[in-house]
C-alpha cells in the first residue's frame, strides 16, 4: 500500500503538469467547441452547429488537402532518402558514418522559423540561390517565384521540411539496420546478391517496422506543422499553402472566433488522435 | 556493423563488376555520389546563410557563393546592440533552460514509477502520456491563451516556460520509462535492504546510473524548446521578452532589405544548436533514437 502511495507521488509532478496545460486546455477546446463566441465570452449554445459549419468552409477543406499532400510527400520524399542513405552508409567506416550522420541531421537543429527565412531567399525571384543554379546549368527558364506562385508554393515549402527532416529519418533507419544481424547480408553476398538485391530483400524487409514508426511519426508532424508556413508565406499566395494549423491561428487570433477555432482544433485532434490509435495497433502487430 | 563487406571488396570484384577506377567498382561509385549530393542539400544552406552574415553591403551581389571579401562582422553588431539580439538570447536561454529543468524535474520520476514501481492503474496514465506525443500545439492554444490570462502569466516567460515543458512531457517521460528500464533490479533491491527510502533510492542509487539518459533528455528539451515558436509568438507581446525565433521572424518583416542583419540573426538564433549537437552528437542521437529503435 505505501509503495503504491509512493508510486503515485512520483508520477504526480509530472501528471499535474501535463494535465494542466495540456490535458485540460484540450477538454477546455472540446468545450469551446459547443457554444457561440462574441470577443471572447460566450453568447449561447451552439450544439453543433460550429461542426456543421465545416462542410461550407473551403479554406477549411482546402487546407486539410494541402495536409493531406504534405502527409504523402513527406511519405514519399525524406522517409525513401533516408531509407536509401541509411543503407548506403551502414557499409561505410565508422568515420564516415559519424561524420555524414551528422551533416545530414544539422538541418534538424536549425529552428523552422530560421529555416523558413533561409530558404526564403534560396527562392527568391531575384537573387536567390535556386534561380541561380537554375540559371547556371542553363535551365533559366523554369526559374520563378517558388513561394510566390500558386503552382509551385506548396512544393517549394515541402523540399524546406525534408531538408529539416531527412537527416532524422537516416539516424533512426542506420540504427535499425545497425540492429540487423550481419550473417544475413554474408549470406545474401555468399549467393551473389547484389548491393540492389540486399537492399530490396534483406534491409527493406527487415525495416518495416521502422517505416511504420517513421511514417506515423511523419504523418503526424504532417498535420500539425506550423511554423515553416506562418513565417514563409503565412497559408498564402490566397489560400494556396493554407493548413489546419494556420486556419486555426487565423480563425483564433486575427477573427477572434473563438467557437470556430475550438472546432478546428478539435478536428485536427480527433485526426491526430485517430490516425496515431490506428497506426499503433499496426506498429503493435508488426 | 558490415566489416566483412569492407574487408572483402575481392568477392564483388572477381564476380566481373565493371570497375571505374581500380578497384572502385560503378556500382559503389554511384551510391558514394548519392552520399555526397545529400551532404550538399544539407549543407548548402547553412553556408549561404554563414557567408550573407560576414558579407559587407557593399559585396552584397556579387553572387550568392562568391566568398565575402573583406570579411565583415557589423552585421553581428549591429543584430546584437541595435536589433534587440542580447534581449532575445538571454530570453531564449531562459525560457530553455527553464523547461529543461522542468522536465528534468519530473520526467524521470514518472518514467521511474511507470518503469519500476507498483503504481496503480499503471497501463491508464502512461495511455494518458503516450496519447499526449501526438497532441499538435496549436489546437490547445485556443484554450491556453485564456488560461494563461487568467494566471497573469501571459507576456512572462514563465508562462511560456510551463506549457513547453508540459507539451515536451509526454516525449520525456516516454523516454525516460526506457532508461528506467536498464535499471538492474538488484540495484534497487539492494538499496531498499540498507533501509534507504524510495526518495534516496532514487537520487542516490538509481540517478547515477542512468546520467547519460539524462545527458540525453536535456539536450533534446533544450533543443525542442529554444526551437518552438508557436508558444512564444502567442504568449508573448513585450518585445523584451520575446526568444530568438520570434525575434528573427519580426526582423525579417521590419526590415525586409537587411540581408546581412537577417542572416547574421539567423545564425545567432541557430549556432548555440548546431554547436551543442556537433559536441554532444553521440548523446542526441541515442537520446531521439531511445523511443524510436525497441
Amino acid at each position: 500500500m505505501t509503495s503504491q502511495r509512493t508510486a503515485i507521488l512520483f508520477v504526480l509532478p509530472a501528471l499535474v503538469l501535463y494535465l494542466a496545460f495540456v490535458g485540460l486546455p484540450i477538454l477546455q477546446v472540446a468545450a469551446y467547441s459547443l457554444f457561440t463566441w462574441d470577443n471572447g465570452t460566450v453568447t449561447g449554445f451552439a450544439g453543433l452547429a460550429n461542426f456543421a459549419r465545416l462542410i461550407d468552409d473551403q479554406v477549411f477543406w482546402t487546407a486539410l488537402g494541402h495536409n493531406g499532400i504534405w502527409v504523402v510527400l513527406t511519405l514519399a520524399f525524406p522517409l525513401m532518402i533516408g531509407l536509401l542513405l541509411a543503407s548506403i552508409l551502414a557499409e561505410c567506416s565508422p568515420r564516415t558514418i559519424r561524420v555524414l550522420g551528422a551533416i545530414y541531421f544539422l538541418p534538424r537543429t536549425i529552428p523552422l522559423v530560421v529555416a523558413g527565412i533561409i530558404w526564403g531567399w534560396i527562392y527568391n525571384p531575384m537573387f536567390g540561390l535556386a534561380n541561380w543554379a537554375l540559371d547556371l546549368v542553363g535551365l533559366g527558364v523554369l526559374g520563378g517565384a517558388w513561394l510566390a506562385e500558386p503552382s509551385t508554393a506548396l512544393y517549394a515549402l515541402n523540399v524546406v521540411g525534408a531538408w529539416t527532416f531527412f537527416g532524422f529519418c537516416v539516424l533512426i533507419y542506420l540504427a535499425a539496420i545497425q540492429a540487423i544481424d550481419p550473417s544475413l547480408y554474408e549470406a545474401a553476398q555468399l549467393d551473389g546478391a547484389s548491393w540492389i538485391k540486399r537492399f530490396r530483400f534483406v534491409t527493406v524487409p527487415l525495416l518495416k517496422p521502422t517505416t511504420l514508426f517513421l511514417g506515423l511519426y511523419a504523418a503526424i508532424e504532417a498535420m500539425r506543422f506550423f511554423d515553416l508556413v506562418w513565417v514563409t508565406t503565412q497559408g498564402g499566395p490566397g489560400y494556396d499553402t493554407e493548413v489546419l494549423t494556420t486556419h486555426i491561428y487565423k480563425t483564433f487570433f486575427l477573427v477572434g472566433d473563438f467557437g470556430y477555432a475550438a472546432t478546428l482544433s478539435v478536428v485536427l485532434l480527433a485526426i491526430v488522435l485517430t490516425v496515431s490509435g490506428v497506426s499503433y495497433r499496426l506498429l503493435r502487430s508488426a | 556493423m558490415n566489416a566483412t563487406l569492407l574487408a572483402a571488396p575481392s568477392a564483388s570484384q572477381t564476380a566481373g563488376r565493371r570497375s571505374v577506377i581500380g578497384a572502385y567498382p560503378a556500382g559503389r561509385l554511384a551510391r558514394h555520389l548519392i552520399l555526397v549530393l545529400f551532404a550538399l542539400y544539407a549543407l548548402a544552406p547553412v553556408y549561404l546563410v554563414l557567408l550573407a552574415s560576414v558579407r559587407s553591403e557593399a559585396d552584397l551581389f556579387s553572387g550568392p557563393l562568391s566568398l565575402p571579401w573583406p570579411i565583415d562582422f557589423s552585421n553581428y553588431a549591429r543584430t546584437w546592440n541595435e536589433s534587440g539580439f542580447a534581449h532575445y538570447f538571454l530570453n531564449s536561454l531562459i525560457i530553455s533552460t527553464g523547461s529543461t529543468i522542468l522536465v528534468l524535474l519530473t520526467a524521470p520520476l514518472a518514467g521511474y514509477a511507470f518503469a519500476k514501481l507498483d503504481l496503480p492503474r499503471k497501463e491508464l496514465l502512461f495511455g494518458l502520456f503516450l496519447a499526449g506525443l501526438v497532441v499538435p500545439a496549436p489546437s490547445v492554444i485556443v484554450a491556453l491563451y485564456g488560461n494563461l490570462q487568467k494566471l497573469g502569466l501571459l507576456d512572462t516567460r514563465l508562462g511560456v516556460i510551463l506549457p513547453q515543458a508540459a507539451l515536451l512531457l509526454p516525449f520525456s517521460v516516454f523516454m525516460m520509462r526506457t532508461v528506467m528500464q536498464d535499471v538492474p533490479k538488484e540495484l534497487i533491491e539492494a538499496a531498499v535492504v540498507d533501509g534507504a527510502s524510495p526518495l534516496a533510492t532514487y537520487f542516490r542509487v538509481v540517478l547515477p546510473v542512468v546520467r547519460p539518459g539524462l545527458m540525453s533528455l536535456a539536450l533534446i528539451a533544450f533543443l525542442f524548446s529554444w526551437q518552438e515558436y508557436l508558444l512564444p509568438l502567442v504568449v508573448i507581446q513585450t518585445d523584451d521578452l520575446k526568444p530568438l525565433t520570434v525575434g528573427a521572424a519580426t526582423l525579417q518583416g521590419r526590415y525586409g532589405v537587411d540581408y546581412g542583419g537577417i542572416a547574421a540573426a539567423g545564425t545567432i538564433a541557430f549556432g548555440p544548436l548546431v554547436v551543442l549537437f556537433l559536441v554532444m552528437q553521440r548523446s542526441f542521437v541515442r537520446g531521439l533514437t531511445a523511443g524510436a529503435v525497441k
